[in-house]
């Protein structure tokens, strides 16, 4: 439980950098197309297919990757900390999910606001440092009852 | 132990959710949601399509008109007669590249079909190879509910190998276009598309016409499957009438290097259009505009562009056409024209919807996400408007989601009314595919008659397949024909 814990704070801050470098390499892909010559208008962003350039599926993965699979995991690691006995576990997973939940929400309304996606940025990055802390104490929290000699031992 | 409390209490009421929100391998339109009356009067005792629930169950309704019988007079000779055969593969574009899609009789855009008011047209479509079956719709054309082409609803998809033979009498002349309505948005992205011309009866002579079909094939646009800016011959002063049709999702815009009139949209008149300079033209996805513009005199050509850098060059052989910028203002049609007596009584309403536009959490056939919903619901419960023949309906659509929707009723054109407020003030703006940005409200009117059931979504195919998709319901008819899985019909 404590690995598992462990294993998917970390995957959530590991996703979170993915979804960082999903953007960027949409966005230059974006670019040097339209630097090819190419024209993005209402029409080409509303077409079923996204128009076909290296880095245009970045956009697709960003979404999927953080509407579903990076919430999936992070309410995954919620259960997980109410079994795992690791002091604070719960409090850490609790704040991962919130800074997602606020992460998604800036996500959707950033469509709607430049500025709301100026902090739909910033929060990437608190939310990678919560995630990698909330993994990070699991070495170091002890369950109450256990010394740290023990706890290390049963490692 | 209270681990185990909270995780049910987080997974349990997910989990039901999810199971809730899973659609039956078959159901039909008639139970899809929950009947919304507008105020007016209910069926009287037993109405079978409120009961559908049970009836679809038994395959048939003992009570009810079906829509097959929603139908054009059968014994008419057909005027028109057009053989059109769809397959899958790849559509090569004018310019020689090819993309993956869709053809009819080997183009896409498929050919035209023209025909004059009150002819008898007949199209015998052929499916050759599109492994997810067809239906053919005629956007914008009002016919009876048996001939809409609607997989689910008035038909069944006609799979590879079957034919379908649709006929109906050309009720109104304009400009308008079929499509697919078998997984609308692969198929119609992929080009299962074609203009349709309706003439009066007697033409105005001496105007060039000119179709103008704008649709994206892998990104690249296009007008008649051809890029950039395509010569036309015309003599100075000629008038001509370009016929643009947005097949594509998002808004188009049309605009010309000349004054130009908006003489239709939709496939209705525009009373007395007056000349736009340095304004260009909305057109819904799925609407369509008519734009008249004259040749010059002094011998150059005249340029009417479409969004997407595609245009028409109207002028005599080597005429240059002077390039022209995308304008930022559009016309507004609550304004433009002059008024007329539209032939609606708007006095007073049988019926009154709000079909209001959000977005909501949940699941939708078990996936998660945040989804279109209407009223607050989400497909398939989405509110059915309940009419009877006759009634004279309100809609108040409103929009509160950043993106824009362009609204589309089948079978019926629909007069605005008024746009946040504010009351239309220029020639009858009728409509059967119309954008509602955010924040945006539209008070419209149409009269019930045209009875059957009739598809009312959002001409966005890709919200369409996401689920904004709800529908008009005449009381009394009844469809034997089922969605889902097991059906094989797949509208969007």
């Amino acid at each position: 439980m404590r690995s598992a814990y462990k294993f998917l704070a970390f995957a959530v801050a590991g996703l979170v950098a993915l979804q960082a470098a999903f953007m960027v390499f949409a966005v230059a892909g974006l670019g040097i197309w339209v630097d090819e010559g190419n024209s993005l208008t209402k029409a080409t962003m509303e077409a079923d297919e996204p128009p076909d350039f290296t880095g245009a599926i970045g956009f697709m993965l960003h979404g999927m990757n953080g509407m579903m699979l990076i919430p999936l995991v992070a309410l995954v690691l919620l259960i997980v900390s109410f079994f795992a006995k690791i002091p604070g576990g719960p409090m850490w997973a609790g704040m991962v999910l919130g800074f997602v939940v606020l992460q998604v929400a800036l996500g959707i309304f950033g469509h709607e606001s430049a500025y709301v996606g100026f902090l739909h940025g910033i929060n990437a990055l608190i939310l990678f440092s919560v995630a990698t802390q909330a993994g990070r104490r699991v070495a170091t929290a002890v369950p109450a009852g256990e010394t740290p000699l023990e706890a290390s031992a049963a490692r | 132990m209270v681990g185990v409390v909270l995780t049910l209490a987080i997974v349990v009421p997910l989990g039901a959710m999810w199971w809730n929100s899973l659609l039956p391998s078959s159901y039909s339109v008639m139970t899809m949601g929950y009947p919304d009356y507008g105020g007016g009067p209910r069926p009287a005792g037993h109405d079978p399509a409120a009961d559908g629930h049970d009836m679809a169950g038994m395959g048939h309704a003992s009570s009810g008109i079906s829509v097959t019988s929603l139908d054009t007079p059968k014994g008419l000779r057909p005027d028109v007669v057009v053989d059109l055969t769809t397959s899958e593969g790849t559509v090569e574009l004018a310019s020689g590249k090819t993309v993956e899609g869709y053809t009819i009789n080997g183009t896409s855009p498929g050919p035209t079909i023209e025909a004059t008011v009150g002819q008898v047209v007949e199209v015998r479509l052929h499916n050759e190879d599109v492994e997810g079956g067809v239906a053919l719709h005629w956007h914008g054309v009002d016919v009876p509910n048996a001939q809409d082409g609607v997989a689910g609803v008035t038909q069944d998809a006609v799979k590879p190998g079957q034919d379908h033979v649709y006929r109906w009498v050309a009720p109104h002349a304009g400009t308008f276009w079929y499509h697919s309505h078998q997984m609308s948005n692969e198929q119609v992205s992929g080009g299962l598309l074609g203009g349709i011309v309706i003439r009066p009866a007697t033409p105005e002579p001496g105007v060039l016409d000119q179709l103008a079909v704008s649709h994206l094939y892998d990104s690249i646009a296009t007008l008649n499957g051809d890029t950039g800016h395509q010569s036309v011959p015309a003599r100075p002063g000629q008038r001509v009438r370009v016929r643009v049709v947005n097949t594509d999702n998002g808004p188009s815009k049309a605009w010309a290097s000349v004054p130009f009139k908006v003489v239709a949209t939709d496939g209705y008149d525009v009373v007395d259009p007056t000349d736009v300079t340095g304004k260009g033209i909305g057109i819904p996805g799925g609407g369509r505009a008519d734009v008249e513009i004259t040749v010059p005199e002094d011998g150059t050509a005249a340029r009417v562009e479409v969004l997407g850098g595609v245009g028409f060059d109207f002028g005599p052989s080597g005429a240059k056409a002077p390039s022209v910028t995308e304008p930022e203002e559009q016309v507004d049609l609550l304004e433009y024209g002059s008024p007329a007596d539209a032939g609606i009584d708007v006095s007073h309403f049988d019926r009154n919807f709000e079909y209001s536009i959000g977005r909501k959490p949940g699941f939708i056939n078990g996936r998660p996400g945040l989804w279109w919903s209407v009223n607050g619901h989400l497909y398939p419960d989405m509110p059915m408007a309940m009419v009877r023949e006759g009634d004279v309906v309100k809609f108040t659509i409103s929009s509160h989601t950043g993106d824009v929707h362009p609204m589309h009723l089948h079978g019926h054109h629909a007069l605005v009314l008024s746009r946040n407020g504010k009351a239309a003030t220029g020639s009858p703006w009728w409509f059967d595919s119309l954008d509602v940005q955010k924040g945006e409200t539209f008070e419209v009117a149409f009269v019930a008659d045209n009875p059957g059931i009739w598809m009312d979504h959002c001409h966005n195919l890709k919200h369409a397949a996401q689920g904004m998709v709800t529908h008009l319901m005449y009381e009394g008819v009844t469809t034997p024909y089922e969605l889902g899985s097991d059906s094989g019909n797949e509208p969007e």
